[in-house]
């Protein structure tokens, strides 16, 4: 699905619509996080916002927890909010409705204090142009699109889990919005799980 | 599946942008193109694929992450399943076909992967209700084969972190036999299902392993050992193994395996970690057979022992090593199966069987390999191959950068050995031989292949370094501990580890070390807080660094390091910013260990076979040989006016210390005349030598085996005299002979630090 999207950008030239990196995002309305608050998560009220899309039973996404927690606590205190998006589809196999399934995920991996969106609709995927899981994306003061990709390097390929991260991405970017200066590397290929429409499971 | 993908992209974006922008919608792909393949559905044509080759492991309470039996399961993972079914990712398995057809092979045919792609292509629609397959029945809970005779127990779970690289560790399981057994079948069962990956099996002598078990604090040991190809003697015996997805088997009708009486079990566990902690407490089933094996059972690895003997040398950033082995048959065998072992660096291993007659047989050819999924391969029906046939093997490695699988970063030499990061490598077969007269045909030849291996092991320095390594892990860890001048613990600074020569900061508030890493075997030099214990790596190469000392005004430490194989003495500064500087290249070639940094600061000390040398820092930096008649020893440190040399020499046929002027060789080429030297010691006298700041005391070591912290009062003007020593106190174990040359005392003279070896069990 990345694909489809990078090819209909560079074929059609429709950048606008593909939602390119530094362009201005769309001024969404709050999303309703799981605590029942109101977030904006494209609209930072610190120096960043990360978007953490994630999955409760994408094995890489879950392999990750530790380092989403790791980046959430190193740079918390420089002024970065983290915000997990969940990016789950409810079937009837499911067994339990999402909040239900996303609170216990909570739990399980022992996350504290961060911000938590079910994104049922794929609405906040859509408009940060997130398509797997997991997937980060950075906006910055200004609202603009700064990162969006992998968190790092660990994941060579599905099934090739490196034995050391040697590029991370995600701190890197973190790195240079924060010292005002250009991300290094704007965009780069996430490795997961897709994120599906979750129409797909109701036909 | 994705080239595929931009192919079809392409074609659509040339009907419009409409096309496209629908492309991006997942739920937005029904319509079917023309020309497409008769319609497959979920229920006739996806689900049967699944639950005949997938749902053994993708269903609740199995190893893989999630179940794909619903319709909704599966479509909303099509795309992923289309992926790594395109890529062969899934469902996994290593042996390329066209090369032995093996029991359980988990392969789709190219059929089967086209009907899922052109399944995802239309849309997955789901098909009629009443057409969809029966899951298979699959066993209850419990064990698969029965009630097994005899059932071990790891005897504390173990906690594995939330992440990090994959972990191994094995765990020694004691059987308590009082008999010989002849086992049948070996059932694993993990606990935490979801990060257990493969499991190894052997028997090992009772005890063999008892000093590593537990030394680091946690439940049995690290490192990837094959049970121990080496150094066991020939006792350890494989018993099989386990991978995710395999099914518990019973061997042939007419094989058993040998289970020595009282022998330990060893379980090598790989664990994938996933995201958050779990513990792992396995169960292992044992069934037994009264029958002896009935048929003449040998296994033979090309090359021998896991290529001990291979010379296994993989430069960083080589791409393509190859080893290779043969072996011909002294008579007729049947093969039954077939395995293949290496390390992360391996990319592929194959063999070939080349008959009398010229032609060939395919045997196993892993033409991906991957470390984390070691099956083994049994033949759906076995093969004959007559007398006189050669099997050769062909092993390949990639020690680049490139290869993502690379424990190093960035690559590092590569030798055979137990660890991560080490390499090894074999393809081994299972086979009968048919003809009772060639058993002991088959006994030469085999042993003859193991004992070459062991030759040329030992030849090539593969299997002594192998032994000290083994000797250093069983020695356990170390605690760094401070005592006082009554021999009493002050402190302990930093946490267990593996150390060597701390020596004191000229303040006496840090310590200079060299730390293994016990993961990697790097070798760095470390300091640490003696009051806080936070310590900090000042060296981070991938050569080992020895022998720190520290400047005068405690802002830089000197130390050595071995690049190839030539010793080397560098300089960095204390806190660790900034680079190195080479300050001398000892270019004889013999290992050298620095000793000393003058009160001055012009001057280093060092001492290379017996003879000792100064390293003037200012100038041309031509290093001055004392000696060697006058100077023949080690261990050399200068007194707090550099005018006087302390060290230690048996030329009297025991190690004692001696001082004399050095001031005069120092500044100019005069020597001093011989009759200069004084003994200090009047027992013997190994090293630890230390000058207090003040000049006013002298420290040594006493020779082992009870070493002992001794002292002398000295004055320097205007001629060197020493009172007898006294003792201060007995040191608490035994340290290695680099320890006894650093500089172990505080400049006061208060202080003393030693690296202790902690009890190789501690308490549980």
């Amino acid at each position: 699905m990345r694909f489809r999207r990078a090819a209909a950008c560079s074929v059609l030239g429709v950048i606008l619509a593909c939602l390119g990196l530094g362009a201005q995002t769309a001024r969404l309305t709050p999303v309703r996080a799981l605590d029942g608050r109101d977030v904006r998560p494209f609209e930072p009220s610190g120096a960043a916002n990360v978007l953490f899309f994630v999955a409760t039973d994408c094995p890489i996404s879950n392999s990750y927890v530790p380092e989403i927690q790791r980046v959430c606590r190193d740079y918390g205190a420089r002024g970065v909010s983290c915000i997990l998006i969940y990016e789950d589809v409810d079937t009837p196999s499911s067994g339990s409705r999402l909040d239900d399934l996303v609170t216990t995920h909570l739990r399980d991996y022992r996350y504290e204090n961060i911000t938590a969106i079910v994104d049922r609709t794929r609405r906040v995927a859509k408009e940060a142009g997130a398509t797997i899981t997991p997937q980060a994306v950075v906006i910055d003061r200004a609202k603009d699109v700064r990162y969006r990709g992998r968190i790092d390097n660990f994941y060579a390929a599905l099934g090739k889990p490196r034995q050391q991260v040697t590029e991370r991405d995600l701190r890197n970017a973190l790195d240079a919005v924060l010292a005002g200066t250009p991300v290094p590397k704007r965009d780069t290929q996430a490795l997961g799980c897709y994120i599906v429409d979750p129409s797909v499971v109701r036909k | 599946m994705r080239t595929r993908l931009l192919l079809t992209l392409a074609t659509a974006t040339l009907l419009g942008s409409a096309a496209v922008m629908s492309q991006q919608q997942p739920g937005a792909r029904g319509s079917q193109r023309p020309g497409s393949p008769a319609r497959v559905t979920f229920t006739e044509t996806i689900a049967p694929i699944l639950y005949a080759n997938c749902v053994t492991c993708h269903r609740p309470g199995e190893a893989a992450p999630f179940p794909l039996i619903s319709y909704e399961d599966v479509v909303k993972r099509a795309d992923l399943i289309g992926d790594v079914t395109q890529s062969r990712y899934m469902p996994p398995w290593h042996a390329a076909p066209g090369f032995g057809e093996f029991v359980g092979e988990r392969r789709l045919t190219d059929a089967q992967i086209a009907s899922i792609a052109a399944w995802v292509a239309a849309g997955m629609p789901r098909g009629d209700a009443s057409k969809m397959p029966k899951l298979p029945a699959f066993p209850a809970d419990g064990w698969r084969l029965g009630q097994p005779d005899l059932i071990l127990e790891m005897p504390v779970a173990f906690d594995l972190p939330a992440s990090g690289p994959d972990v191994f560790r094995n765990f020694v399981i004691p059987t308590k036999l009082a008999e010989d057994k002849w086992v049948r079948a070996v059932e694993y069962r993990p606990s935490a299902r979801k990060v257990v990956h493969h499991a190894i099996f052997a028997a090992v002598p009772a005890g063999q392993f008892a000093k590593r078990d537990g030394a680091d604090g946690r439940p049995g040991f690290g490192g990837m050992s094959s049970a121990g190809v080496v150094n066991s003697g020939g006792d350890s015996r494989g018993l099989g193994g386990w991978a995710v997805g395999a099914q518990p088997m019973a061997l042939p009708n007419g094989v058993a395996l040998r289970l020595p009486k009282n022998a330990d079990f060893l379980l090598q566990l790989h664990f994938h970690l996933s995201g958050k902690p779990e513990s792992e407490k396995s169960q292992i089933g044992i069934f037994f057979t009264d029958t002896p094996p009935q048929k003449n059972l040998f296994t033979v690895e090309l090359p021998a022992l896991f290529g001990v003997g291979a010379g296994i040398d993989i430069a960083p950033g080589q791409k393509g090593y190859t080893i290779k082995d043969s072996f011909t048959l002294p008579g007729d065998i049947s093969i039954f199966s077939a395995m293949a072992h290496a390390h992360y660096l391996a990319k592929e291993m194959k063999a070939i069987a080349t008959l009398p007659d010229g032609s060939t047989k395919p045997l196993i050819w892993i033409s991906d390999w991957d470390f984390n999924w070691q099956d083994s391969y049994v033949y759906k029906k076995p093969i004959a191959l007559p007398k006189g046939t050669r099997i050769d093997s062909t092993l390949v490695y990639d020690n680049s950068a490139d290869n993502p699988r690379n424990p190093i970063s960035p690559p590092r030499r590569a030798l055979w050995g137990e660890e991560s990061f080490d390499e090894m490598g074999t393809v081994g077969f299972g086979f009968e031989v048919l003809n009772d007269a060639d058993v002991p045909l088959f006994q030469q030849a085999l042993g003859a292949r193991n004992k070459g291996a062991i030759q040329a092991g030992g030849k090539d320095g593969t299997i002594g370094r192998f032994i000290t390594r083994q000797q250093r892990q069983n020695r356990g860890l170390q605690q760094l501990t401070v005592y006082d001048r009554q021999g009493t613990v002050v402190s302990r600074v930093g946490e267990p580890g593996s150390y060597a020569q701390a020596t004191f900061s000229p303040d006496g508030a840090r310590l200079a070390v060299i730390k293994r890493d016990l993961d990697t075997d790097a070798q760095d030099v470390w300091t640490f807080d003696v009051s806080t214990g936070k310590g900090k790596a000042i060296t981070s190469d991938a050569e080992p660094d020895t022998a720190p000392v520290w400047s005068p005004d405690g802002r830089s430490i000197a130390y050595v390091s071995i690049r190839s194989n030539t010793h080397g003495i560098y300089r960095r500064l204390a806190d660790g910013s900034g680079g190195e500087e080479r300050l001398y290249e000892h270019s004889s070639g013999a290992p050298i260990i620095l000793t000393d940094w003058s009160a001055d600061g012009r001057y280093l000390c060092f001492w290379s076979g017996d003879a000792m040398f100064v390293l003037p820092l200012a100038g041309d930096r031509k290093v001055i040989a004392l000696g060697p008649q006058e100077f023949f020893g080690r261990g050399g440190r200068l007194s707090p006016d550099s005018r006087l040399l302390a060290f230690n020499s048996n030329d009297s046929g025991r190690f004692q210390i001696y001082v004399r002027p050095v001031a005069a060789t120092l500044d100019s080429s005069a020597t001093p005349s011989a009759s200069a030297r004084s003994q200090v010691s009047t027992d013997g006298g190994i090293g630890g030598i230390v000058w207090r700041k003040d000049g006013q005391e002298l420290f040594y070591l006493s020779q082992p085996p009870a070493q002992t912290m001794m002292v002398v009062k000295v004055t320097t003007s205007p001629a060197f005299q020493s009172s007898p020593p006294e003792r201060l106190f007995e040191i608490p174990g035994p340290i290695g002979a680099p320890a006894q040359l650093s500089n172990i005392i505080s400049p006061d003279g208060q202080r003393f630090v030693f690296a202790v070896s902690l009890p190789a069990k501690p308490p549980r």
